[in-house]
């Protein structure tokens, strides 16, 4: 039997979106994460170019 | 981050690793193991009494080591999920059976130091990797004496000191005497665009440090910054732009040029000595603090992640794929996004993400739940 769900390795900023994405278009989407929390660098930016928007 | 925390479709896997994978696409299943926090995870409320109390402090990673955290920890305060971990390799209950200070003080019941590592099983249609990245350790450059001249610090640390949520609540206490760093150098490309470390361009660091330059200028309107640099890449949109507001609007002074050699005066200050191949003049520059933007690499384990999933690396650790195909893995059912298949920046990194997506969605038959026919 197939399945239709997707794992995500990974969730920082690439592996949310992507999730994030497939469960927009119905997909059950497993987001998985070696550390504690999601996030991943981004997280640990203060802010982002070329807006400095803050990276949370 | 939060939105990805609230969808209904997402399940977030935290503190879990990939251990195996088999079947093909549409069709695969994978083993993984759900690590132990020693907490139930839907009991904890996040209050964070356990922590405070907690007599045991170790490196916090998540502020680069800058500052600590205890046994007991949440990895960082809006991190999702919202619940505390133990960290077994400090918890003196796990290593010796001796404290349980926090069961006692945790008022939800939520501490549980019997909790075992579980393997578990996951039957998914495809599967994207998006590993990321981590910084080049530069203590090996040792002509920039990090690690051995206090006040040289990597670009990941500099965010931190920068952040109000960080260790110095944004101020640029610099490391030997937590004296404000009102004159701050970075050097690009080390370890990077390097025959003997890197080869390649880690694509981000030319921007990083002119944001960078800019906060210390907006925390601080004495902050005087330099960048050294071999070429600068701001091939994004309106990045250049950027980099001509860095020297107009920050008074950002931008010097073309390797640095040779970083040396230590007798304040701590970092003397840098460089030659400016405009002006061709060897000259040296004493700084308050200097950040290394040092290479970007491929997170540490990507190996044997690759090897699980039977997915090809290049030589520098990258996701291999072909130009035409860049989300897809040299596994059919396999795609890959961000960091961890080539240097790139956020806005890259979303963008490929939702490619990615895409791909998988299509592998799987999938088309937007909102439904279109084409007449």
């Amino acid at each position: 039997m197939g399945s239709k769900d997707v794992l995500v390795i990974g969730g920082g900023i690439a592996g949310i979106q992507a999730a994030f994405d497939l469960a927009e278009m119905g997909v059950a989407a497993y987001l998985l994460e070696r550390k504690p929390s999601i996030g991943g660098v981004m997280a640990q930016l203060d802010k982002t170019f070329p807006t400095n928007d803050c990276a949370i | 981050m939060l939105d990805a925390g609230r969808h209904p479709n997402i399940k977030i896997l935290a503190y879990s690793e990939v251990q195996g994978l088999e079947g093909k696409a549409g069709d695969f299943t994978v083993q993984y193991l759900k690590k132990a926090r020693y907490i139930k995870e839907e009991v904890c409320t996040a209050c964070g009494a356990c922590a405070e109390k907690c007599p045991i402090k170790a490196d916090n990673d998540f502020e680069m080591g800058l500052k600590k955290r205890k046994a007991i920890y949440i990895y960082f305060p809006q991190g999702i999920p919202a619940v505390y971990t133990i960290d077994p390799e400090h918890c003196p209950m796990i290593l010796k059976g001796k404290c349980g200070l926090c069961a006692k003080l945790c008022q939800a019941g939520a501490i549980d130091y019997e909790q075992k590592d579980e393997k578990k099983t996951l039957h998914v249609g495809a599967v994207i990797v998006a590993t990321g990245v981590t910084q080049f350790d530069p203590s090996v450059v040792t002509e920039y004496g990090y690690g051995r001249i206090k006040n040289v610090i990597t670009g990941l640390e500099y965010e931190r000191l920068i952040s109000a949520s960080g260790p110095t609540k944004g101020h640029l206490y610099r490391p030997s005497d937590e004296k404000l760093a009102k004159r701050v150098a970075y050097i690009q490309c080390v370890g990077s665009r390097s025959l003997k470390y890197k080869d390649y361009c880690s694509s981000v660091c030319c921007m990083y440090a002119i944001k960078d330059a800019m906060l210390a200028r907006e925390h601080d309107e004495e902050a005087e910054s330099y960048i050294f640099y071999s070429d600068f890449r701001v091939m994004g949109k309106r990045y250049q732009q950027y980099r001509l507001r860095g020297a107009e609007d920050y008074g950002i002074k931008y010097i073309r040029g390797r640095v040779a050699e970083i040396i230590e005066d007798a304040e701590g200050n970092p003397v840098l000595w460089y030659e400016d191949t405009r002006t061709r003049q060897v000259k040296s520059l004493t700084v308050d603090m200097v950040v290394l933007c040092s290479a970007a690499v491929p997170s540490k384990g990507v190996e044997q992640l690759a090897e699980v999933l039977g997915i090809e690396l290049t030589p520098n650790r990258f996701v291999k794929t072909d130009p035409f195909h860049p989300t897809d893995t040299t596994v059919p059912g396999i795609f890959v996004c961000g960091f961890c298949q080539n240097p790139k920046d956020i806005a890259e990194s979303v963008s490929q993400a939702s490619g990615a997506a895409s791909r998988a969605a299509g592998l799987l038959g999938i088309t937007s739940s909102g439904k279109r026919t084409v007449a």
